[in-house]
């Protein structure tokens, strides 16, 4: 098979995994940076790496948890390459008011904001599990950490939530 | 307590309830059926979930691929994804096992040695007992379920007996006790609730190590402590910061012999 045959098959398996998933990716990258522009970029560069190693991907079916992978690595180049301080919700950027303001369902966007006050150890777990379905097993795997310590901090997650949103209905 | 009479206690449910709204740990149905309370806060944990969910799925604006160069001949780039590869060689799977768990008790030493003068002091029998330790975390998974709910004092005494000393509640919250055996001794496996999640000790008290042996691997951060003529191994979240539970332990902790 000649190089520029080869690409196109290569292009085209490419975009078969990724449009499926790219929403979600760009989802789970602004949870997980707080920054829907920031997690444009994100998604961007994660998704030039997975192309340049796309031969490392045996099986189509397991694309979801190596993309998220390669973003959740990505986001923390990111971060690491232009050292951030930790994104303060009291002086959100135009794209966090933006994403805040989308509804006028003020339900939600009480929830939006209890969300990204959440810390990341905190937001990851519950982003996987409730937003890309995954089970306690998948999420240990992802961040490294055992299925215990998942339970602990999504049930954690749950009740910050809880008590803030309460906190809002009381005012 | 439930007055259900179920095994399953109300705090352990609403525990597990929050971590995992559809309910698919064991017992917590049954569990639910009979007790209004519980099920109450099932109720109020898929009402909050299903709003997490509506404020998680924000609408995505249009989305653009990044321009993919070609690729012929550069494959400098390729990012190291972590895919099993198959071996070129073959081995029982026991050697495989024990010598893992050895080179990561060996790396642990190598990489978290900064409060120790010479790693090199480190012996192979200290190496091994850190192999066993780690090896031993696997064989009870359960033990690290998030909960509140205490262990009995009977049931730790029995686990903590005279024949190892004597522990006070100064520890912490201890949520999980088990008589274990490792290298041959029956010895405490407990479980306390950590800042980022449970932490587990085996308090060996016949098990001598000549230096703080660190556990580190991709998920946990550890250390076996010496103790008097025995030792204890800790070990948390790979972020778990241990230094205050080390000095807790220590002082909790007093052999028999």
């Amino acid at each position: 098979m000649n190089n520029s045959l080869a690409n196109v098959e290569r292009k085209q398996r490419f975009n078969r995994v990724v449009s499926v998933l790219h929403k979600d990716l760009y989802r789970y990258a602004t949870w997980l940076c707080r920054d829907p522009g920031i997690a444009e970029e994100v998604v961007q560069e994660a998704l030039l790496r997975a192309w340049k190693s796309l031969d490392a991907l045996r099986d189509d079916d397991a694309a979801k948890p190596w993309l998220l992978t390669i973003v959740r690595r990505e986001n923390a180049r990111y971060f690491e390459r232009k050292r951030l301080e930790t994104v303060d919700i009291d002086s959100l950027t135009p794209a966090q008011s933006a994403m805040l303001a989308e509804t006028e369902d003020p339900n939600l966007t009480v929830m939006r904001q209890a969300i990204f006050r959440l810390q990341d150890d905190y937001r990851e777990p519950l982003v996987l599990q409730v937003l890309m379905g995954h089970s306690t097993k998948e999420i240990a795997e992802l961040m490294g950490i055992n299925p215990g310590a998942v339970l602990t901090r999504l049930h954690r997650a749950r009740i910050k939530l809880k008590d803030e949103v309460e906190k809002e209905d009381a005012k | 307590m439930s007055t259900s009479g179920n095994i399953m206690k109300c705090d352990d449910y609403k525990q597990a309830i929050a971590a995992d709204p559809s309910e698919s740990f064991a017992d917590g149905a049954e569990h639910v059926a009979a007790c209004a309370s519980c099920a109450e806060f099932k109720a109020e944990m898929i009402a909050l979930d299903e709003s997490i969910a509506k404020a998680l799925s924000f609408d995505v604006p249009e989305l653009r691929m990044p321009e993919l160069p070609d690729l012929d001949g550069q494959d400098e780039n390729v990012v190291n994804m972590p895919f099993k590869r198959k071996s070129r060689f073959t081995m029982p799977p026991w050697i495989g096992i024990a010598a893992g768990f050895a080179l990561a008790a060996f790396l642990g030493v190598q990489f978290l040695a900064t409060d120790i003068t010479d790693i090199t002091n480190s012996s192979d029998k200290d190496l091994l007992l850190a192999a066993q330790v780690l090896s031993h975390l696997d064989h009870e998974p359960n033990a690290l379920l998030p909960t509140n709910t205490e262990v009995a004092e009977e049931r730790l005494a029995q686990v903590v007996n005279d024949d190892v000393g004597t522990m006070d509640r100064g520890i912490g919250l201890v949520t999980y006790a088990m008589s274990c055996v490792i290298n041959g001794r029956t010895i405490p496996h407990l479980v306390i609730q950590g800042e980022k999640g449970p932490i587990t000790l085996l308090l060996m008290p016949d098990e001598m190590v000549s230096m703080p042996v660190p556990l580190v691997g991709e998920s946990i951060n550890g250390v076996i402590l010496p103790v008097g003529n025995g030792s204890i191994a800790i070990i948390g979240e790979r972020d778990e910061r241990l230094d205050d539970i080390k000095k807790r332990v220590v002082n909790s902790v007093e052999w028999s012999t």
